[in-house]
């Protein structure tokens, strides 16, 4: 695994297929379409993912007769996630943070050791994982707590601009200070 | 199933790879990691926040991995707006490139006209079961944008703090003037 070609800046892309257990794909996508989403995603639990999915593939596409056919002989679990690096660390908050979801999701996989052992839960997702050929981040310089901070501070500005508007130099500066610091 | 996130929208495409087409990646997937106008490139379509191909010889699985007929191209992306305005522009802005990577596979009717393009996407497209995002409300722009006002701001507030409040006012609104296609 060359994990310069999984990086980004300081993002990292994880890209994970597990085999599903044979005849677990239905009961395993009734559940991940169950989980709660955005704040309560077990997925928010897990500190430094930007984005991240889980897609239940169950077989590969045919795309007609100019192909020959082919088929799974398990469906896939693939897991994405794009995070702030390195990976030991996340995988280790994935454990942590996902909890008894991880144990919920990947039971329905063949291999899945359970997040009793850190150790064992890492080197399964590692052993799963698949290179990356490309990967592109917009922004991968910046931290998940940097986006958001600044992402506050663009509000801020908007506002304090809006309020500001209007005022002599004196209270101006002076809203500036309090607002901002200096 | 969940391919949006507030404004984040998700995508996952699985194609099945010509005999032939791994080593035709190797080599654009070669050149897009080291000639940084591919890259550059992607980062004009401003509404990306991340992507990813990767190309799977074996399916994983307890022992080898899985090896079937065909390679398989994986791609991801997670972007804001809409599905059909994010094949319209990739099929428009980087034509050439998505040429390179998905003439490859089987199927590929050629990124324009863009129907035939969507209809091949969708085809091969997988509805994500469990989508999350740090920060659904905001696109990419706003977040590159965001970060420009931060800086702008830090230079605002270090000059300030020397200044009179006429001198400071001149110097907000030049500030202001700066940043106002970022806010």
């Amino acid at each position: 695994m060359n994990d310069a070609h999984n990086t980004s800046g300081q993002a990292y892309g994880l890209t994970v297929l597990t085999p599903i257990r044979d005849g677990h794909e239905t009961q395993l996508a009734r559940d991940l379409d169950l989980l709660q989403g955005g704040d309560d995603s077990p997925l928010a639990r897990v500190p430094g993912t930007h984005f991240a999915r889980w897609v239940v593939i169950g077989d590969v596409v045919y795309e007609g007769p100019r192909q020959r056919r082919d088929r799974l002989s398990l469906g896939r679990l693939l897991f994405t996630s794009n995070f702030d690096g390195p990976i030991a660390p996340y995988l280790e908050a994935l454990r942590t943070g996902l909890g008894e979801a991880a144990d919920a999701i990947w039971d329905h996989c063949e291999g899945y050791p359970g997040r009793d052992d850190p150790a064992a839960f890492a080197a399964y997702l590692r052993r799963h994982q698949v290179e990356n050929a490309l990967f592109f981040a917009a922004y991968g310089d910046r931290t998940v707590e940097q986006v958001k901070r600044s992402l506050g501070v663009r509000r801020d500005v908007i506002d304090f601009a809006l309020a500001a508007q209007g005022m002599g130099a004196e209270a101006l500066q002076a809203a500036f200070r309090e607002r901002f610091g200096q | 199933m969940a391919n949006v996130e507030g404004k984040a929208t998700a995508i996952t495409v699985l194609t099945p790879v010509r005999r032939g087409g791994p080593l035709l990646l190797w080599l654009v997937f070669w050149a897009g990691r080291n000639i940084t106008e591919t890259l550059k490139k992607l980062e004009t379509l401003s509404f990306i926040h991340y992507a990813r191909w990767a190309v799977i010889e074996r399916f994983p699985d307890e022992g080898e991995g899985e090896r079937l007929q065909y390679s398989y191209l994986l791609f991801e992306s997670n972007f804001n707006g809409t599905w059909d305005q994010y094949i319209d522009a990739f099929s428009e802005v980087v034509a050439f490139r998505m040429k390179a990577i998905w003439g490859t596979s089987f199927g590929f009717p050629g990124p324009l006209p863009v129907e035939p393009f969507k209809q091949y996407i969708r085809r091969n497209e997988f509805v994500a079961n469990h989508y999350w995002s740090a920060y659904p409300g905001a696109t990419t722009t706003e977040i590159v944008s965001a970060w420009r006002v931060g800086a702008a701001l830090e230079q605002l507030k270090r000059r300030a703090a020397t200044l009179g409040p006429e001198a400071f006012k001149a110097e907000y609104e030049s500030f202001l003037t700066s940043v106002q296609r970022d806010l």
